[in-house]
Formats: C-alpha cells, sequence, structure tokens
C-alpha cells in the first residue's frame, strides 16, 4: 500500500492564543456561571400542606397495609380493614372533602403544577441561551478556521464530526475546525466542571438528606390524579384480601427447620 | 473508631458514649469546619461527604448526654453554618440543645413555648412536632404527649419511630392492648424487623403475667406471643432476645397451662400442643445453652452479645433446671 | 491464603506479558523474513500460510487469561449472606466482628440491626433523662 505523504498546513501560532483557547476559557468560564445561575434560581421545595401529606400519607398506610397484611393476627387485620375501608370509602382522608366527585382540576390552571413547570423551563433556558449565545459568536468570528492538529491517526468517518463548518473534501480528518472544538469542550467539560464545583449535585443531595427521609412518591400524586378515586381503589383492594398470616404454623416451621439445618 | 459515630448513640452504653465524647475535640479539630461552596476554596479542601454531617450530628447527641457542652456547640455551630437554622432537623437539634442546658422547669415552658411557635408557623414540621412530644413526656404530661403524638400519627401514619414511640408510651402506662397495636402498626411498615416481633410477644407476656383481662384471653395472648417469638427467632437465627422468650412462654405454658378457649381456637392463635411445646422448650433451652456457652468461652464470631443478656439467660437456664431436677 | 492468591495473579500477569511479547517479537520476525523473501522475488503464499500465531503462544495466553482470573477470584473477601435469616444472625451473633473485610476494618456501610432505631428512637431522644442516667453512672464509676 502506498503511503500518502502527510499532510502539513502551515498554521499562524497565533490561532491558539486567539480562537483555542479563549473558545476553552469562554465555555469553562459559562458552565460555572450556569451552575451558581441554577443554584440561585432554584426554587426551595415548596412546603407540603398538612391535609395535602395526610392523603398521601394516609394512602401509603392503606398500601402498606394491603401489601404486609401477613404481619398481623387474623382479628387485628379484620379491625383494620374495616376501619380503613369506611374511612376510605367515606372520603375521610382526602384534602378537600367537598371536591369529591368533581373531574380533576385542570393542571394549567393548578398553581402547585404551574411551579414545577416553571421550575423545568427555568433550568432549560440556563441550558439554552448561553449555548445559543455561545454558538452565535464562535460562527460570527471563528467560522471556517482550522485550529489544531490530532496527534493520532483517525479515520474518514470523524471528518463530519471535527471538521463541521470546512467544506474541504481532500482534508485529512485530523485537523479539526473551530466549531468542533466548541462541541468537544461542550461534551468533554463535565469532569472539569465536577473537579472545579465538586461533584456537581453534591450540594443539592445533602439538603435533601438532611430534609429527612420523607418518602416521595411524585407520580403517585402528580397533579390531575383523583385522590378520591385512588382511595377507592384501595379500599376494594383492601376489601378482597384472603387473610393468613406469618404466625401461622410458625413453630411447626421452626422445629422442622431447625432440624434440617 | 468512626463507624460507631455514623449511627445514633441513643442505645450506647455510658461507657462508649463517654468514649466518643472524649474524641469529639479531636474530631472537631481534624475535620473541615464548614465546607464552602465556592470553586477556588473546594479546590484546596477535602471533599464533602454525608458522612462528615452524621458523625457531627451522633457526636453532639453523645456529648450533650456526657455534659461536654462545649464540643457540643462547636458541632452544633457547624450543622447551622452548613443547612441553615430553619432546617427542620437542625431545628430539633438546637431545641435539643435547649432543652438539654435548661436548669429549671420554667425554662423547659419557654422552649416548650418555642415549640408550639413554631408549629403554628409550619405544623407539618415532623422533628418538631417528635421533639415536643418528648419534652412532653419529659415533664411528665403523659396524656398531652399522647395527643400530640396521635396528632402526628392522623396526618403522617406512615411513621414508624413515632408507632414505636406511642407504643412505649402506652407500655409505661400499662395500656398493654394499646401497645401492642402500635406495634402491629410498626410491623405492617417493617415487615421483617425481628426485633419488633420479639417486643410483641414480651408485651403480650407481660400483660398475661400483669393478670389484666380474664382466663380466655390469656390463652389466646400467650399462644400470640409464642407465635411471635417463633416468627423472631425465624427471622434472624440464634437471636438471644427470641429463644429467652420463647422459653419463659413455653415455661409458662407448661407448667400453667390456660384453659382453651373457643377464641383463640376460631382466631388461630392457640397455644400448639403437649409435644410441640415439649419440643420447643428443648429447643430453646439448647440453644440458650448453646449461645451463652459460646459467649463466655470467648469465641470468634459470638461476641456481638449484651454481656446483661447473657447474665439473664444464664439465670434462667439455672432456674430451671433446678426446678426440673427438684 | 492473599499471598497464594497474590502470587498466582503476579504469575498469570508475568505470562500474560510474555504471550504478548513472544507475539510481537512473531510479527515482527514474520515482516522482517516476508520483506526479504520478497527482495528475493520468492513467491508471497508462503509467507501468507506461516504469518498465523503459533499454536503456543494462543495457548499461553489463554492459560494466562484463566489463571488471572482464578487468582483474583481466590484474592476476594468472603461472600456476605443472602439469607434474611443468616444475615440478622450474623449482626445479632457477632456484632462488628462480622462486618470485617479483609483488611481488618468495619465496613463503611456497616450499620447493625437496622430496626434497632425503632427501639432507641433517636427523633424523640429524651437528653434529660440521659443526662440524669450518665451523671448517675460516672458517681458509680
Amino acid at each position: 500500500m502506498a503511503q500518502l505523504p502527510p499532510q502539513t498546513i502551515q498554521r499562524d501560532p497565533q490561532l491558539f492564543y486567539w480562537i483555542l483557547f479563549p473558545i476553552t476559557v469562554v465555555m469553562v468560564l459559562t458552565g460555572i456561571l450556569r451552575h451558581y445561575a441554577t443554584v440561585l434560581m432554584a426554587s426551595p421545595p415548596k412546603k407540603v400542606e398538612q391535609p395535602a401529606l395526610k392523603e398521601q400519607r394516609s394512602l401509603m398506610h392503606g398500601v402498606a397495609v394491603r401489601s404486609n397484611f401477613h404481619v398481623l393476627t387474623a382479628p387485628s387485620f379484620k379491625a383494620r380493614r374495616e376501619f380503613l375501608t369506611t374511612a376510605f370509602e367515606s372520603g375521610a382522608y382526602l384534602k378537600d372533602p367537598e371536591r369529591r366527585g368533581q373531574p380533576p382540576a385542570n393542571p394549567m390552571t393548578d398553581p402547585g403544577a404551574m411551579d414545577g413547570m416553571m421550575g423545568m423551563m427555568k433550568n432549560n433556558m440556563a441550558m439554552m441561551v448561553p449555548n445559543t449565545l455561545i454558538m452565535s459568536w464562535i460562527n460570527t468570528f471563528f467560522s471556517g478556521f482550522v485550529i489544531l492538529k490530532l496527534p493520532f491517526p483517525i479515520t474518514i468517518k470523524f471528518k463530519s464530526m471535527l471538521q463541521a463548518g470546512v467544506a474541504t473534501k481532500e482534508m485529512d480528518p485530523r485537523w479539526m475546525s473551530s466549531i468542533s472544538w466548541y462541541f468537544l469542550c461542550y461534551f468533554g467539560l463535565q469532569f472539569v466542571f465536577n473537579f472545579l464545583l465538586g461533584s456537581d449535585n453534591a450540594a443539592s443531595q445533602m439538603a435533601q438528606q438532611m430534609q429527612g427521609m420523607a418518602p416521595q412518591a411524585p407520580n403517585m400524586f402528580g397533579p390531575g390524579v383523583d385522590a378520591d378515586k385512588q382511595f377507592q381503589a384501595e379500599a376494594e383492594n383492601l376489601a378482597v384480601i384472603k387473610h393468613y398470616s406469618v404466625l401461622d404454623d410458625v413453630e411447626q416451621r421452626l422445629l422442622e427447620g431447625i432440624k434440617t439445618r | 473508631m468512626t463507624s460507631s459515630l455514623l449511627r445514633p448513640p441513643g442505645h450506647l452504653s455510658p461507657a462508649t458514649a463517654l468514649q466518643l465524647s472524649q474524641q469529639a475535640p479531636i474530631i472537631i479539630k481534624n475535620s473541615p469546619g464548614a465546607v464552602t461552596a465556592s470553586a477556588l476554596s473546594s479546590l484546596f479542601s477535602a471533599p464533602e461527604t454525608p458522612e462528615l454531617w452524621t458523625i457531627y450530628e451522633n457526636l453532639l447527641l453523645s456529648c450533650l448526654r456526657t455534659g461536654d457542652e462545649e464540643s457540643a456547640h462547636l458541632c452544633l455551630g457547624r450543622l447551622v453554618n452548613r443547612f441553615g437554622d430553619d432546617n427542620e432537623r437542625v431545628m430539633a437539634l438546637i431545641g435539643l440543645m435547649k432543652e438539654a442546658d435548661a436548669k429549671d422547669d420554667a425554662t423547659l415552658e419557654v422552649v416548650l413555648k418555642e415549640y408550639e411557635a413554631l408549629l403554628q408557623e409550619n405544623p407539618t414540621n415532623i422533628p418538631i412536632v417528635k421533639r415536643r412530644v418528648a419534652l412532653l413526656r419529659s415533664i411528665g404530661r403523659i396524656s398531652d404527649a399522647v395527643t400530640a403524638l396521635t396528632g402526628l400519627l392522623d396526618f403522617s401514619p406512615t411513621d414508624s419511630e413515632a408507632w414505636s414511640e406511642l407504643s412505649d408510651i402506652y407500655f409505661s402506662q400499662g395500656l398493654y392492648s394499646q401497645a401492642i397495636f402500635a406495634l402491629e402498626e410498626v410491623l405492617v411498615l417493617q415487615p421483617n424487623a425481628w426485633n419488633i416481633y420479639a417486643r410483641i410477644g414480651e408485651l403480650l407476656l407481660m400483660s398475661v403475667k400483669s393478670g389484666s383481662g380474664d382466663q380466655n384471653d390469656s390463652a389466646k395472648q400467650l399462644g400470640e406471643a409464642l407465635k411471635r417469638f417463633c416468627r423472631s427467632i425465624e427471622l434472624c437465627d440464634d437471636y438471644l432476645r427470641g429463644y429467652y422468650g420463647l422459653k419463659l412462654t413455653t415455661t409458662q405454658l407448661l407448667n400453667d397451662p390456660p384453659k382453651p378457649s373457643k377464641q383463640a381456637e376460631s382466631d388461630g392463635l392457640a397455644p400448639p400442643n403437649l409435644s410441640t411445646l415439649q419440643k420447643l422448650d428443648g429447643l430453646a433451652t439448647e440453644k440458650l445453652g448453646e449461645i451463652t456457652r459460646r459467649f463466655t468461652a470467648g469465641e470468634k464470631g459470638w461476641q456481638g452479645y449484651e454481656e446483661a443478656e447473657i447474665v439473664a439467660a444464664k439465670e434462667l437456664l439455672e432456674k430451671s433446671s433446678s426446678t426440673t431436677v427438684r | 491464603m492473599t499471598w497464594f492468591s497474590k502470587s498466582t495473579t503476579t504469575f498469570g500477569f508475568l505470562l500474560l506479558a510474555h504471550a504478548c511479547y513472544s507475539a510481537y517479537e512473531h510479527s515482527a520476525l514474520q515482516s522482517h523474513r516476508a520483506a526479504s523473501l520478497s527482495s528475493l522475488s520468492a513467491t508471497t503464499q508462503q509467507a501468507a500460510a506461516s504469518s498465523s500465531l503459533p499454536l503456543d503462544i494462543s495457548l499461553e495466553t489463554i492459560v494466562a487469561t484463566v489463571i488471572i482470573t482464578l487468582g483474583l477470584v481466590l484474592n476476594t473477601t468472603k461472600l456476605r449472606p443472602i439469607q434474611w435469616r443468616v444475615w440478622a444472625g450474623q449482626i445479632e451473633r457477632a456484632g462488628e466482628e462480622g462486618a470485617r473485610n479483609s483488611s481488618g476494618e468495619v465496613d463503611k456501610d456497616f450499620v447493625g440491626n437496622p430496626f434497632k432505631l425503632l427501639e432507641s428512637r433517636p427523633g424523640f431522644v429524651d437528653i434529660r433523662k440521659q443526662r440524669k442516667e450518665f451523671a448517675e453512672w460516672v458517681k458509680q464509676q
């Protein structure tokens, strides 16, 4: 196989100082800026009102009784079943009992749901706005510059990735354009940020931990779910349980288990 | 030994607590005081770990217990620095500190008023609700404590710790059936907690011994106690407390068999027949003997038991063997 | 036991390194010979036939991999119980001793009996009573 002579392109060393270096620095700085912007914009977790909390936890309690009924003896299970089914069916645990039977509120008008959506919007904006700005900045000022050469050979497939914005067919894929350098920074700087800012979400996780192990089940209680229907379904589930207990014949199991061991 | 600092120190012996709190100044000096969120300084300081804050919290409890106020204040100060004094858990710790500092009942009343003010503001502040219950119980207003606790359980019935505390309060008042009800709730939430099974068994046994309830009840209660102890052993091999309770129950059932009752039969809680009882009794005796023997011989891997429990088990074994000889 | 597993692993790595070196030498030799043969304008068939790796080098590589794996498997710590009652029994019986890893330190995530919390209840701690009890204990000492 005939070896092609390696391509040589004469580059101005000033390219390094005026393009490669600025792009990198700007990327790092925006990353840090974005981190602090999200920290500042993050709204504190909304306080759950007592009735809402009661509604959630009561339903979870019902689920716990249904799934762990076997730890109870028959009479105490029966008593709990009767109590819980009546309470569930009468809607004693509902957040606002007078709204029973009405269709669930439109999530767009519910202020609680709007809050969550606004939070998501804010995060997305914090991601998108700087990226659009930087990208257009690079496109206006540095489009078409070839700024560095990778120190290792690379196959032709990488050409479209590394030479975005440079329409030269014959050029070795080892050469890299400025816009590609931007993309490389965009995807590859995660570890630099981890190093600079501490493991990215460390702060938020720790705060959550200190909040206590409040079991959150957001899917079950999302906006637009009719809690009354859930309670009715749970009451039905409780009513159809055929009760047995782990205490039935436990002494026989124990004696046999010890023998076989 | 920092690993024991990762666990809440409530159940530790006074000696261990003293040892921990004596380490406190060293630990405080060696750990970072505040983990800053700024980029530059985080480059040069140790990374923040969740363990650090758990250690501070537990150290705070140990120091308060042993009366090392200075270290306790330092720990609390760091927690406040990190999480702010509006964090619910930190608020509870601040309250705890005030309770410990209080010299007389009037100060305690002030602390109680503060708790109530906090709860006015945010009735779902669960750590503060718990502190209030503990304080009410501590100053002897048991019925108020029960009311507050049932209020908490009304809006948060999935809190197993609170159910367990409720059971303990009822037990201290001699209300066995209520205490057992609360413990059953704990089991519903934590279906594999072997110590809770044993605890229910103990409560049933005590309620029979105390003589509350009629003769019909005692067959059922002893039967259930037996089954609860068996279940605790089934969940945990070589569980000293479970075998101890099993031995007590079988002895009671063998020496003084209660009248068989229809209700116990229909609930499936009747005590088993004589041969099964004797087998269970033999099993419990054998296992208790094995555990005490291996513990006193200092065998490796058998040293996790409490000294006091082993002594009690030995006494029980000696008592039962002397009665059989006679 | 650890010295045995460690020496096994080391031996395996040595063997693997040797196999790699042999393969490299072999290929270098082949290309050299092919170059010299082609310069002599001989048939290239012979070179192609002998360009595959000799059997002993492949065998050595496989054996080395197996030995390394064996050494690593032997070096693992004792497996933890997966049955609930055995695990719980170990906690009760051995306490902290049961959770020591090979270097003799208690595991970081060891919590003892996780349900002990239900009986000690840190959220409801009665600090005044604890202080009193502690003061009495100190007096007794």
